[in-house]
């Protein structure tokens, strides 16, 4: 699916006010259809079931919404969830479905006890790891500046930063050690890394 | 008892945590779940002279709409600091009366979230306006003595010696005047809850520190058997204070969801909660201390005004605390309130150990420089022993080692006294600044029941709420390590009414209130195994004597109450009601106590005050905890950070209410604000407190923190800040 697919309807028949989007979520195809004004946030919550990602401030303002779209990090809670038709969505379920190992960046965060509530933390790992992704994880000051959309009220910052260091350089090894196997890997899972 | 520090143990339920795993109030997603939003008062102060819900009632997907005019027979659960549950005795939607600004005046509960916020803002009012006193000094605030209200029961006015006298006599004499704006816990959580009820029975889903109160507080509000009222709330995501006691909003989904026949969730938007939930209130101190010329401090008097609501009397202790920081024979404080048209403020991180450390750790930094002496060496001169206030002995007191540890991790030696006198290599000025703090060691009561399984699982169900402070981590920590099992066979039932009476979690006592008390039910357990096997309990865990003892399971249960509480304490608790004991007990006196040594970076040209360097040195009796106890130190320290030198809820003047209701004008501290934190613990058991030894830690961690970064930017700049937050047009 391209990123520039249009809206239609696909296979549902029409609802007055509603309007039908397809997307993957967590490398899962998804139809849905939705109320116009509901958030991508409020997609994943409310009707997916998916509420890692949490809702904090709805305004872009807090980050405990963040999550992937084709591999970027976004608010979830300001984009509308029509905007996510025809995309790659990653959340904090996606990253190490159950059953599966820690992603190196939620393993990062409990050794160096980057959380307390817990309540920030999905939205601080997708970032933190859409930061490492970007090339922004170079430095503690780099990693300060670029994950200060990223509130934390508890005030575990210095543990976060610590994580990101850390998990940064477990990521790299771990990407340059499967790069030879990348096309195999399945696209959502791939965005993330 | 076990002497033995504990062992380092990761966060027990991280690995759910940054999973996303972890089930908030509002991470309820079932289908037929109703959602409710508010409509909120848009004058200062009044009364409704009409409502027009018409539109609302109309709109697409809406099925309620609940205002003054149908409401029924909701009434106040009451003030929590005045007998009842909530934190504030003002209900709204129970008249038409408008008491502040941002009050709700209708809840539209609809099929979704989108249809109710829009019908929502349907709502149509109209209003009869008072004249109203946000300001402190507006024409209009009441003021009220303290000493004068019912409060002065359980929070009597600090007076030891002739304080006035003895302050007249010192040879030399700080005389300084304080303040801070008010402010917002805020929380990332937002205030939520789902209410829904099941075979006549209410249960409430929601992020408390109180699930007793809530539970209580809805059978007053709705008319209620208690005894139908199951309330849960595993996981908080950050309380803070904030969510302290009942809320409005509950009472309002609980009778939302009784119409309905469904259950209703409301999740209270960010810019809604400025006025939906309490907040720390606006203060003002004047102090005076007076020392001779060795350095000794001899007299201090505290005065101090703190906003209050005009429906309710939010009680100061702002003396109490500062009396606390030194053994100063002659001491008098005093504690003003004063009434203006807001929300009841209340409680919010060291709601008052803050601002009382901040102003009275200025003075004594002020007279460290009056009298040329080194501000640490000043501060460990006037240490003590005895709590001045009542002549009792203190329990515990190691802040001198907290204060010498702390400068050696520091490189306090390093400093030169004089103000301008350090500078960076980029030309900035450093500041270094040492502050001490002080957070009373108490304790509630507490019912554990401890319960073995034959496939090894320990479930304990006891009265705690986790916040995120980690509690659930020490608990498993000291059953791990009393009943020799792995911390991941510990199942903790808390924050459940429905496992034991949930006391309130907040002002430091969780740890003191259930660690001790989980303990002496683990040796209950353990006295049990023992006597079911006659040949010795060595080296086979519990379950394999209870399965050669063939039994399914062995459970006990304990209970326990600070020191001089009466049995009737337990009563209270399984009502509700807050049930305190301490810091004063019949025996003794207990505090917790930190240092805290502060690096500030002044920019020479913007002159934008950085903090780039921390170290924190705690006494907070033995650390069960270390990994949890260290970040909830550091996450004390961020708040000082922000409200030293950030956090200010804005009153408006001309229409009533909060102005920066939302996180990007209300600027709490982000990750580029904050540089190293580095934190130790003295970890010397208290067991004259409790058996355990241990005191309290969240709030202290933030006590003394803003005094250490004032001090330092004094150092820096030469500039004495007395008001709270401290911002760049300060430092020009």
């Amino acid at each position: 699916m391209s990123s520039s697919a249009t809206l239609r309807t696909g296979g549902h028949p029409p609802t007055p006010g509603r309007v039908a989007v397809e997307l993957v979520v967590n490398g899962v195809p998804l139809a849905a259809s939705l109320d116009p004004r509901r958030s991508l946030l409020d997609l994943l919550r409310e009707q997916l079931g998916l509420t890692g990602a949490k809702k904090g401030c709805d305004h872009g303002q807090c980050g405990a919404c963040t999550v992937h779209v084709d591999g970027r990090r976004v608010a979830s809670c300001l984009t509308p969830a029509v905007q996510a038709h025809g995309r790659q969505v990653l959340t904090i379920e996606g990253l190490s479905p159950a059953g599966s190992p820690l992603h190196p960046m939620q393993q990062a965060f409990i050794d160096h006890d980057a959380l307390q509530c817990g309540y920030c933390t999905p939205g601080q790992i997708m970032a933190a790891v859409a930061c490492v992704a970007e090339g922004h994880a170079t430095s503690p000051e780099q990693i300060r500046e670029y994950m200060s959309g990223n509130l934390c009220r508890c005030g575990a910052y210095v543990g976060i930063v610590a994580a990101i260091e850390d998990a940064a350089m477990k990521m790299a090894a771990t990407t340059m050690a499967t790069a030879g196997r990348s096309a195999e890997m399945p696209e959502a899972r791939h965005a993330a890394v | 008892m076990n002497m033995m520090p504990f062992a380092d143990l990761a966060r027990v339920d991280a690995h759910d945590k940054v999973r996303g795993a972890v089930a908030f109030a509002a991470d309820d997603a079932r289908p037929n779940l109703a959602y409710g939003a508010f409509a909120v008062a848009t004058i200062g102060k009044g009364r409704l002279a009409s409502l027009d819900v018409a539109a609302a009632e109309a709109a697409d997907g809406v099925r309620l709409v609940l205002t003054h005019a149908n409401i029924g027979a909701v009434a106040s659960a009451g003030f929590i600091m005045g007998g009842g549950y909530g934190f504030q005795s003002h209900q709204p939607l129970i008249s038409p009366e408008i008491a502040y600004r941002g009050e709700p005046i209708a809840l539209v509960v609809a099929d979704s979230l989108e249809a109710a916020t829009h019908a929502a803002a349907l709502v149509r009012a109209t209003y009869e306006t008072a004249p109203f006193a946000v300001e402190l000094d507006a024409p209009g605030v009441e003021v009220v003595d303290q000493a004068e209200t019912p409060l002065a029961h359980f929070i009597p006015p600090v007076a030891a010696g002739d304080a006035d006298a003895a302050y007249a006599r010192a040879p030399v004499q700080i005389d300084a005047r304080f303040a801070s704006a008010p402010q917002h816990q805020n929380p990332i959580e937002l205030i939520a809850c789902v209410a829904e009820w099941q075979a006549g029975r209410l249960v409430i889903h929601e992020g408390t520190q109180n699930a007793e109160a809530v539970r209580h507080g809805l059978a007053a509000a709705l008319g209620l058997d208690a005894g139908l009222i199951d309330v849960v709330s595993p996981f908080v995501g950050g309380g803070f204070g904030q969510k302290n006691s009942l809320q409005g909003h509950t009472v309002l989904a609980a009778e939302a969801a009784r119409r309905l026949a469904r259950p209703v969730k409301i999740v209270v938007p960010r810019a809604q909660l400025y006025h939906l939930a309490s907040f720390r209130p606006a203060n003002r101190h004047h102090v005076r201390l007076g020392a001779d010329r060795s350095g000794r401090m001899l007299a201090a008097i505290h005065e101090a005004q703190a906003q209050t609501s005009r429906h309710d009397l939010f009680p100061g202790e702002y003396a109490t605390t500062s009396a606390r920081l030194y053994g100063i024979a002659d001491f008098r404080g005093k504690d003003e309130l004063l009434r203006t048209d807001a929300q009841t403020p209340g409680y919010m991180r060291a709601p008052f150990e803050h601002i009382a450390c901040f102003a009275f750790e200025s003075c004594v930094d002020e007279l460290a420089y009056a009298l040329g002496i080194d501000p640490v060496a000043l501060r460990l001169a006037n240490d003590t022993t005895v709590d001045a206030v009542t002549g009792r002995p203190l329990s515990s007191r190691h802040v001198g080692q907290c204060l010498e540890r702390g400068a050696a991790m520091f490189g306090w030696e390093r400093r030169s006294m004089a103000p301008g006198s350090m500078r960076a290599e980029d030309g900035g000025l450093i500041g270094w600044g040492v502050a001490i703090g002080t957070y009373a060691g108490l304790r509630a009561p507490a019912i554990a029941k401890l319960k073995l399984t034959d496939d090894g699982r320990v479930e304990i169900r006891v009265g705690v709420h986790e916040m995120g402070q980690g509690v659930r981590t020490a608990l498993a920590a000291v059953l791990a390590r009393k009943l020799g099992i792995a911390p991941e066979h510990i199942v903790a039932i808390i924050g459940d009414t429905r496992a034991a009476p949930q006391h309130l979690t907040a002002g430091s006592w969780g740890t003191a209130t259930a660690i001790p008390v989980v303990e002496a039910a683990a040796d209950a357990l353990l006295a049990r195994l023992a006597e079911l096997a006659p040949g010795g309990v060595s080296n086979r865990e519990p379950a394999q004597i209870l399965r050669a003892a063939g039994l399914p399971e062995l459970a006990v249960e304990v209970q326990g109450k600070a020191p001089g509480q009466p049995d009737a304490i337990y009563d209270r608790l399984k009502a509700g009601l807050p049930s305190i004991g301490g810091p004063v007990y019949p025996e003794f006196v207990t505090y917790s106590y930190i240092a805290h040594f502060v690096e500030v970076r002044v920019e020479a040209t913007t002159r934008r005050v950085r903090v780039p360097r921390v170290v924190s040195v705690a006494d907070c009796g033995r650390v069960v905890s270390p990994r949890t106890a260290a970040s909830q130190v550091r996450g004390g320290v961020v708040w000082g950070i922000g409200a030293a030198l950030r956090e200010a809820s804005e009153v408006d003047p001309r229409y009533g209410g909060f102005l920066n209701a939302d996180l990007a004008e209300y600027a709490l501290p982000v990750n580029a604000d904050i540089g190293a934190i580095e934190v130790a613990f003295v970890d010397e058991p208290d067991t004259r407190f409790n058996s355990a030894g241990v005191k309290g830690l969240g709030e202290v961690s933030m006590a003394g923190v803003a005094a250490a970064i004032a001090n330092a930017i004094h150092h820096a700049t030469g500039k004495r800040l007395r008001e709270l937050p401290i911002r760049i047009e300060d430092v020009l």
